[in-house]
């Protein structure tokens, strides 16, 4: 750890009005990317089209978390007063609305509402592995946008992210191994396979992220420390 | 200020983040069981690696260096609070890597009256950070959030600091000018009074006694007169000057009220008046009880002055009386200043009481808000009458020889004050 270089500066006009393009164009890049994964996430788990209407109903749901998420990314950033008082009633109400957005987990919703929908239509593992890796990347990017980080930061978790892009796969290619038997102890017994080894990475994986490399840098040398970034 | 180190405990939760990729894994792995369906198990996967690859010690607690640049400013100046972190265990680079898994988010909440200047949050493990007060007053700065989050900002160790005090002065207005007694007491001081003394200031010229000094001989009176000439000056001399600040009502807007213009006003009032080494006190009138200061000399004094006014706030209590002021607070001959904006009527007669004692008394009228003005003809009448109460309070002052000049805040003190700054102000003969 190196504190002595790591020093916060107050901001400074100056410097962010020279780097507020380029600020402004990473910062509206990340939410625009969650959106637009969002997006595909809602219409590929919509599609194969489903006759039930419990599908109908899901599907809204889905929609609604996407545009909530979407409208909390976009309008996030607008400070609330912490006195609304002697404020005209539009004002109020454009007040109420948007601390409104920010309070329900819309992502949380926007998953769970997917991948139910995914179960409600008989697709085939490929379809669903691609819908898992896009949420996935949806959650990423929402992340990137909320924390104003770039994408950069995501880099050392890249070993973690493709070894988890692998179990994916093997996921999927349990689901398409042909029965051994008919019935359903055979499919439970691959989910309990696909499972385990999950739950068997994800054991090793604390062990694995600490050898040379893995993290991004070699064992023993520090990171570079972060200059400070005013954020607002 | 002392640069303390304070060691705040870590409440640890998860991030938002994470709980996203905890309800991914954990729906995955639930939808993949009752469907039997193994794909969704592995839709799981990458959250799940995710959360268990991100999983680090979590140190307890933090230690947490707060300092303020001053613990004294003025209104609209800046402040500037110096924040430091540090392992609470063997410090920085002591081998344990925590401190280079995690880096510090610090978020200021300010108190009242204050406003971040640029970003109320900054990122590192040292930061500073800006506040302004707006308006004077003795308050906290705020709070301070510290936010520890792991490498991949999985978890979240939150902790909370109350940051230090902060007293604010009214920021002084401009004045440069000054308005001084005809008849001042015998004391060494710059103004020059109408006895003749040792000053620099040419007031005559007399035939010259035995005993005077032959440099101040005038050579060409004396060639015109035919006979030895001395010059003569003007002794220099002090006054007392006390300032009364009215704070029985605040009115008008915030920042730029009555109460705020008196103490700016009163503010450059000690400022001028000290600079000319004269003994400067102050009183603030309040329903709360009278807090006053004796007059005296120097820079401290100023600062006493402001300490004083601080304890000012406007509030009633009924009963309050101002004849318990010892003499020291009001001593005889003293020049009185008042800024005030003559609201009260009780205030106006303790004026009144106090010319009719002898005081020579100086009324700077901070009034600069009126009552709002509405259609109505029972409104309108309502403020023709108050605009003549104010007259009236106004011109019975001046009947009694007390001048009265109006102040907004905006301008130079010099302004109001230029009629009597010419020529010395006279002095009144009544009794003391």
């Amino acid at each position: 750890m190196n504190q002595s270089a790591d020093s916060g500066r107050p901001p400074a006009a100056a410097a962010q009005t020279a780097r507020a393009p380029v600020v402004a164009k990473r910062a509206a890049r990340a939410p625009a990317a969650a959106i637009l994964l969002g997006a595909a996430a809602a219409v590929w788990s919509a599609i194969p089209g489903s006759p039930k209407a419990l599908a109908g109903i899901v599907l809204f749901v889905v929609v609604t978390c996407v545009v909530g998420s979407a409208l909390r990314l976009s309008l996030g950033w607008i400070p609330l007063p912490d006195s609304t008082f002697m404020l005209s009633v539009p004002i109020r109400a454009w007040l109420a609305f948007l601390g409104m957005i920010r309070v329900p987990p819309w992502e949380e919703g926007t998953v769970l509402a997917a991948l139910w929908l995914e179960v409600l239509h008989p697709a085939r593992p490929w379809h669903t592995a691609v819908l898992a890796a896009v949420l996935t990347a949806y959650l990423l990017a929402t992340h990137l946008a909320d924390s104003g980080a770039s994408a950069d930061a995501l880099r050392p978790q890249m070993p973690v992210l493709a070894a988890g892009v692998c179990l994916l796969a093997l996921g999927a290619a349990f689901a398409m191994l042909p029965a051994i038997t008919p019935g359903g102890g055979s499919a439970l017994l691959r989910v309990v396979a696909a499972i385990a080894v999950i739950i068997a990475a994800g054991l090793a994986m604390p062990h694995l992220s600490k050898r040379p490399g893995l993290s991004g840098r070699p064992a023993g040398v520090a990171r570079q420390p972060r200059r400070a970034t005013p954020a607002g | 200020m002392p640069d303390d180190r304070t060691e705040l405990a870590l409440h640890w939760r998860l991030s938002r983040h994470a709980r996203r990729l905890l309800t991914l894994a954990l729906a995955g792995i639930f939808i993949a069981t009752l469907a039997r369906r193994p794909e969704f198990a592995g839709a799981a996967a990458p959250a799940f690696l995710l959360l268990a690859a991100g999983r680090g010690i979590r140190p307890p607690a933090i230690s947490v260096s707060v300092r303020a640049s001053t613990s004294r400013t003025f209104e609209g100046e800046t402040v500037t609070l110096f924040l430091s972190a540090a392992d609470t265990g063997a410090g920085p680079g002591d081998g344990s890597g925590s401190g280079a898994e995690y880096t510090v988010r610090w978020t200021v909440h300010p108190g009242r009256g204050l406003d971040p200047v640029g970003a109320a949050a900054a990122d590192g493990w040292r930061a500073q950070l800006l506040l302004r007060p707006e308006r004077w007053g003795r308050r906290r700065l705020g709070t301070l959030e510290v936010v520890l989050r792991d490498r991949w900002r999985l978890t979240e160790g939150h902790a909370r600091l109350g940051l230090p005090r902060l007293d604010c002065y009214p920021h002084p207005a401009e004045q440069r000018t000054r308005v001084v007694l005809s008849r001042l007491p015998n004391r060494l001081g710059e103004h020059p009074a109408r006895s003749w003394g040792e000053g620099t200031e040419f007031a005559g010229v007399r035939e010259y006694v035995p005993g005077d000094r032959q440099r101040s001989i005038n050579w060409p009176a004396s060639t015109r007169r035919g006979r030895l000439q001395v010059n003569m000056f003007a002794a220099e001399r002090s006054q007392d000057v006390v300032l009364l600040a009215d704070a029985t009502s605040d009115v008008g807007e915030p920042g730029s009220s009555a109460l705020d213009l008196a103490l700016r006003g009163a503010a450059a009032a000690a400022r001028a008046y000290l600079d000319a080494r004269d003994r400067v006190g102050v009183i603030t009138y309040q329903w709360g009880g009278v807090n006053w200061r004796g007059p005296g000399l120097g820079k401290r004094q100023f600062y006493k002055i402001i300490d004083v006014m601080l304890a000012s706030d406007a509030g009633w209590v009924q009963g309050m009386s101002f004849r318990r002021l010892p003499r020291a607070a009001l001593p005889p001959g003293a020049f009185v200043i008042v800024f005030s904006p003559l609201l009260d009527q009780r205030f106006v007669e303790t004026l009144r009481d106090m010319r009719e004692r002898g005081f020579t008394i100086f009324v700077i009228d901070v009034l600069n808000a009126e009552p709002p003005a509405r259609p109505g003809i029972t409104d309108r009448l309502a403020r023709r009458i108050w605009k003549m109460e104010q007259e009236a309070i106004r011109f019975s002052l001046r009947e009694l020889g007390i001048p009265v000049v109006g102040w907004d805040g905006s301008q130079p003190l010099d302004l109001p004050l230029a009629p009597y700054t010419r020529r010395p102000l006279t002095h009144s003969g009544a009794r003391r």
